[in-house]
């Protein structure tokens, strides 16, 4: 059985095809083609099947990460859209929550709706919170505003009813009316997409799915296609924001759900791998050009959130928890006009890329600051497939920094680099410390193409215990698409002082819930064996107005005052204390149902025969200033034996990274191929 | 320009000093009880040396921008650091005896020590939701003097030597409506002080006491030159700016607040003087609020990634007459503070951007924030609830772009309460929330559109009170862009609609009565004639401006170029 996984980076689509033992991975990247990005898929898939002698009948699984969704929302090229609201709120996916973006730079804007004013229409009805029917629906009123979208020529509609989460036959009924009058035009009603309370962030979800539905169902169209075409018998997988796999008939529907694709699959998969590794809790330091992602893994399960901005629109989804900030290879280093030096988060993006990339660009880089330390080779990049210029790096950190400051070469480097590492390091500790986690309990997991290199400063800055880099670490979001299972989301508003009563009434909704995600698992064949159901409820204080996660498994009708000690319990983990006597409120019940993929345990591999023998060569490293420039060894990864440490000062090479091991530290590999840095 | 004396030392930890200021702020958001610290993050955290100056602020919310300056120059002015034990901790809210906001706003400030030594002070600043006086929620705009506001707190120790004052806590707590969500507020408080404590004592060994002092007084330095040299850049001169507030809370006349920019190499000095009398109600600016909203309009204004230290304060002088609504006397009336901030910091924009190249500047804001509360008996819960709301409004129009559309200025950026939340927490129902066309000033770019929202209440005798401005005084427009339109609540809207007076108190409302608000936009920029015709097209398409208000500011040759422009 062969598998593969896919992620669609903005410059690189990367691959992992592992072979029925799970041990034999082949990794692979290929040049994104952004205007159509199924197209590197496929030149990527046959290289890859051709390169490893793999009849393409023998894969049985292809799991992909994408952005288009995201892409289409901050290119704002998504399908021309209007939206239906009820009468006197059309407005409301404008005004927002009327905070202002930026609170001392009022040229920094709100990003404009996705649907302008005039193709917003409202309709005659009106829900009550509790359900009730309070203006019915007006059909004529409906026939008007359907008329005047479709005079307007759009081709996606979104719908909006107020408290349609309770009641969501209106919102039903303008979908069938929008349907007759436009044949195939994309519908998204909210209660559908979002059937939770808070009208702002359900609308604007609810619009996202709309302006991205159209072009999104084109571009899976084209990639099944192409994968047929190869010969592939099975069709793609989609990996959603909660880092769950969806059919492509479920993006279809929802595409809202991959707007964090490909950086979910990295930490699922960080995730998997480390719990294999002996490693339960992370946290995930995804280093890319641009930028770096950081999320928080406890017990083997990720951190999750509610609700994320993308590019400037509220998108509430269940989502892994991953914070990202503007400091990558490419981030620009340079000095103020008061003299301070500012490391990002303006990038150099791909192109011009460092100025070692030699395409032009003159300023001083991150990546350029690791190559005059000697942290980066000039010929390390894509298993020598990128040569980098040194001279040009060189005189780009001595222009732009180390002259204007007074400073040597080496210092103005190591600079840049520890203030990158600064503002990386506060990143972690937003995910971990700030949310009462002890980092002394974590270890980092390392990847993207420039995590490996700054892993050793940043962790030792934390206190973080050791590094876990997993193998090829510039592909570890496209092998987490191989690392995860199928699951949905479902959630339900759901109002009530809770008590014995209305605990009953949560059950009964966990259990219509449940019965809607066995059908999803229907729909994709799962075994009942393979599936399980995960029950949550949001519960918060009276008189509170933010809500609190409690873990509902298996608490059964007789166990109020279990649930009650939980709730109790996360108020205590989450805040620091509990109130006992203070009325407890329902708000909102979710299940995630989850049907588990086929796949092998990750096995061992067998490693290289010793230390010696993996050595590629040697090269001074600037450490720090008091330790200087220093000798290291330079090992290959793929020849180094197992359970052989490695000590610094030394730099490890692979394909898609490089990895930095600091005096007093050790590297080792473990028998899954995973490199373990040991910090002091 | 001297060099600073390790600029990479400077960032490396200065990043980590601003870090422990909004790690602490995140535990105080996190641990709080209170809805108004908690989803408002009406609070902020901040570092201070032992000399009173200000390391580093996490702010939320710009009203509180060096607000905890006074509170410490209390403590340091009153107690002497020798008799300060590691573990103490200072209590305080009174703007006229410890610095203090307004009453809600209540201060812990946690002395730190270092090898035997105070060498840091934590502290805090959080919005209580209410402090006791005469009115739930402690913000009344009629109250007349501070007495009836709240417990006031002048600078006293809450912990001594790491144990909390229980007596004390009881003593707040039995003045406030809500006692339990009070303590834990307050409780909260000082354990994010502690942690900042600990955060800061573990930089203190990994970096050196030493290499941290000098990397503090780099951050100063350099903050203090880059303001200095935005400062150096404006042309020297007198530039003076006047908005003028309704009335005083009282009715009457309008109250005028003046600001004079002097810019004098590299100092700036914002004088004040010629602004109105005291308010009989409680819309005067305390001196914290006062250089807060100063602090806020000179970065917001010159340089908006400008840090939050003592460096970005030193520059600034302020001047102010006292007696007057920027400098009243105790024991005037101040809960109502954050409306005459706003107008405040209106006319301190309006000074700084005649200092500045036309291109650069905006055109007024609101300036304004309509604040509403609705009270009565809930039903279901059988008890009586309170509903607080703040409206925005437009944003000034720029040279290059239009102003933004239905936002809150200036010292105030709460967000509001769903409608669907509000529905389901109180017997209350919206008819309508939107914007509202024609409500900005017309220009070559317009001013943002003011919003409205429309409630109807469900239940006999809900009580309903309006703490709001500019229904008399609209939003200039600069360089020939025209004014906005003003500020509007009107009682059961439709030809029988009673237009309510800003600071409506205590109306009884009937089952089935409405009431609705619609706030002013923002000013225009340049001559309506210079507007472009597709930007004029696309406003008239979106009903953002009708078509017989485009054909009063732009005239109707322009407005059939555009709509042909649209057809076409």
């Amino acid at each position: 059985m062969i598998r593969i996984g896919v992620d669609v980076g903005g410059t690189f689509t990367d691959f992992v095809l592992a072979g029925a033992d799970e041990a034999t991975l082949h990794f692979h990247k290929t040049p994104s083609t952004p205007h159509d990005p199924s197209e590197a898929i496929e030149t990527g898939l046959r290289h890859l099947l051709e390169a490893h002698g793999v009849d393409a009948a023998e894969v049985a699984y292809v799991g992909h990460g994408t952005t288009v969704a995201t892409n289409i929302v901050i290119e704002r090229r998504g399908a021309r859209t209007g939206l239906i609201t009820t009468r006197g709120f059309r407005d409301v996916l404008e005004l927002g929550r009327q905070a202002r973006p930026s609170i001392y730079d009022y040229r920094v804007e709100r990003a404009p709706p996705l649907v302008p004013r005039d193709r917003r229409v409202e309709v005659d009805e009106r829900v009550g919170p509790d359900g009730t029917v309070l203006v019915p629906l007006d059909e004529a009123s409906l026939a008007t505003a359907v008329a005047a979208l479709k005079a307007a020529g759009v081709e996606a509609v979104a719908i909006l009813f107020l408290h349609s989460y309770r009641m969501g036959a209106h919102e039903e009924a303008a979908r069938r009316a929008v349907e007759a009058a436009m044949p195939g035009v994309f519908v998204s009603a909210s209660a559908e997409i979002l059937p939770e309370f808070r009208e702002y962030e359900r609308v604007s979800t609810t619009v996202v799915n709309a302006f991205v539905g159209p072009r999104m169902q084109r571009y899976l169209d084209r990639l099944k296609g192409r994968i047929a075409a190869i010969g592939i018998p099975v069709e793609p997988y989609t990996i959603h924001s909660n880092g769950g796999l969806m059919t492509a008939e479920a993006v279809a529907i929802a595409p809202v759900r991959t707007c964090v694709s490909g950086p979910a699959a990295g930490v699922v998969g960080a995730a998997e791998v480390c719990r294999l590794a002996g490693f339960p809790n992370l946290v995930t330091f995804d280093v890319g050009g641009t930028s770096t992602d950081v999320s928080l893994v406890k017990d083997g399960v990720p951190a999750y959130t509610g609700d994320r901005m993308v590019a400037g629109y509220p998108v509430k989804t269940p989502m892994i928890d991953i914070a990202v900030i503007g400091a990558g290879g490419g981030s620009i280093a340079m000095v103020d006009d008061a003299g301070a030096l500012k490391v990002g988060p303006q990038s150099a993006g791909a192109t011009p890329g460092p100025a070692a990339y030699g395409n032009g660009g003159t300023e001083a880089t991150i990546t350029d600051a690791n190559l005059v330390l000697g942290r980066l080779a000039p010929a390390t990049l894509l298993g020598g497939r990128m040569t980098l210029d040194a001279e040009a790096a060189r005189r780009a950190v001595m222009d732009n920094v180390a002259t204007p400051l007074g400073l040597s070469l080496e210092e103005a480097a190591h600079g840049i680099i520890r203030i990158a590492n600064a503002n990386m390091s506060r990143a972690i500790r937003s995910v971990s410390v700030e949310r009462g986690y002890d980092l002394a309990e974590f270890s980092l997991c390392a990847y993207g193409g420039a995590g490996p290199v700054h892993a050793a400063e940043v962790a030792m800055q934390c206190h973080l215990p050791q590094v876990v880099i997993p193998r090829e670490p510039g592909t570890l979001c496209a092998r987490g698409m191989l690392l995860t299972d199928l699951s949905t989301d479902t959630v339900r508003s759901h109002f009530a002082d809770a008590d014995e009563a209305s605990w009953q009434t949560i059950l009964a909704l966990f259990a219509e819930m449940t019965a809607e995600g066995g059908a999803w698992l229907d729909r994709d064949n799962v075994a009942s064996a393979d599936r399980s159901f995960r029950r949550v409820a949001d519960a918060r204080h009276r008189g509170q107005n933010f809500e609190l996660k409690v873990d509902c498994d298996g608490l059964g009708p007789a166990d109020f005052a279990a649930f009650v000690e939980r709730f109790h319990e996360a108020h205590r983990r989450e805040y620091g204390y509990a109130i006992a006597g203070r009325g407890i409120e329902f708000v909102s019940c979710r299940v995630q149902a989850i049907g588990a993929v086929a796949r092998a345990p990750q096995a061992e591999i067998a490693g290289g025969p010793s230390l010696e023998a993996a050595i590629t060569g040697r090269r001074p490293i600037y450490v720090d200033a008091a330790a200087g420039w220093q000798e290291a060894t330079v090992y290959r990864r793929e020849a180094l034996p197992i359970g052989v440490p490695v000590a610094g000062v030394a730099v490890i090479d692979e394909m898609s990274s490089t990895t930095l091991v600091l005096p007093g530290q050790t590297a080792t590999l473990d028998r899954y191929g995973n490199l373990i840095v040991r910090i002091k | 320009m001297t060099r600073l004396a390790d600029p990479i030392e400077m960032e490396v930890l200065s990043n980590q000093l601003l870090a422990i200021a909004e790690d602490m702020g995140s535990i105080l958001i996190r641990s709080s009880f209170s809805s108004n610290i908690k989803e408002r993050r009406d609070c902020s955290t901040a570092l201070f040396d032992a000399a009173g100056r200000l390391i580093a602020q996490a702010d939320h919310i710009p009203i509180h921008l060096g607000a905890m300056i006074g509170a410490v120059e209390t403590i340091l002015a009153r107690y002497d650091l020798a008799d300060m034990a590691p573990g103490d901790a200072f209590v305080c809210n009174d703007p006229y005896l410890a610095g203090g906001s307004h009453l809600p706003d209540i201060s812990i400030i946690t002395p730190v020590h270092h090898e035997g030594r105070v060498r840091y002070f934590c502290g805090n600043i959080a919005h209580h939701a209410d402090v006791g006086g005469r009115t739930p929620g402690s913000t009344s705009g009629t109250s007349r003097s501070i007495f009836e506001e709240g417990i006031r707190l002048p600078v006293i120790r809450i912990a001594r030597g790491g144990e909390i004052d229980e007596d004390l806590i009881d003593l707040i707590t039995a003045n406030c409506r809500d006692p339990e969500e009070r303590a834990l507020d307050l409780r909260t408080q000082i354990g994010a002080n502690r942690r900042g404590a600990r955060m800061l004592l573990d930089l203190t060994e990994r970096a050196g006491s030493e290499t941290l002092g000098r990397a503090i007084n780099d951050l100063l330095t350099y903050t203090r030159r880059r303001l200095a040299s935005r400062i150096a850049a404006l042309p020297d001169g007198a530039y003076t700016f006047r908005r003028d507030l309704d009335d005083d809370g009282y009715g009457g006349d309008t109250v005028p607040i003046v600001c004079t920019a002097r810019v004098d190499g590299e100092t700036l000095v914002l004088d004040f003087t010629g602004s109105g009398p005291e308010a009989r109600g409680a819309v005067n600016l305390p001196d914290s609020a006062l250089k807060a909203s100063v602090y806020y309009s000179v970065k917001a204004v010159l340089d908006p990634a400008l840090l939050p230290n003592q460096g970005m304060i030193d520059p600034i002088r302020i001047v102010s007459e006292p007696g007057t609504i920027v400098d009243p006397r105790p024991p005037a009336a101040v809960a109502a503070r954050a409306v005459t901030s706003n107008r405040l910091c209106g006319a301190v924009f309006g000074a700084l951007y005649q200092a500045l190249p036309p291109q650069e500047g905006m055109a007024s804001c609101n300036d304004s924030t309509s604040a509403t509360s609705v009270s009565g008996w809930h039903p279901r819960r059988r008890t009586t609830y309170v509903y607080p709301e703040s409206m925005g409004g437009g944003a000034g129009a720029f040279a290059d772009r239009d102003g933004q559309d239905a936002v809150h200025v200036h010292t105030v950026n709460s967000t509001n309460l769903p409608i669907e939340a509000l529905e389901l927490e109180y017997p209350l129902l919206m008819d309508e929330y939107a914007l509202v066309p024609d409500s900005a000033g017309a220009g070559t770019h317009r001013g943002g559109l003011g919003m409205a929202r429309q409630i109807r209440f469900l239940e006999d005798g809900t009580v309903f009170s309006a703490r709001s401005d500019a229904h008399i005084v609209p939003a200039p427009g600069v360089a020939g862009g025209l004014p906005s339109g003003v500020t509007r609540i009107v009682r059961n809207p439709g030809p029988d609609g009673e237009e309510l007076h800003s600071k409506a108190s205590g109306l009884v409302m009937k089952a089935g009565e409405t009431v609705r608000v619609e706030t002013l936009g923002g000013g225009g920029y340049g001559p309506p004639a210079g507007r472009p015709l597709p930007l004029l097209a696309r406003d008239l398409r979106e009903g953002k401006v009708t078509r017989a208000a485009a054909e009063r500011d732009y005239g109707a040759a322009m407005v059939a170029s555009a709509l042909a422009l649209d057809l076409g």
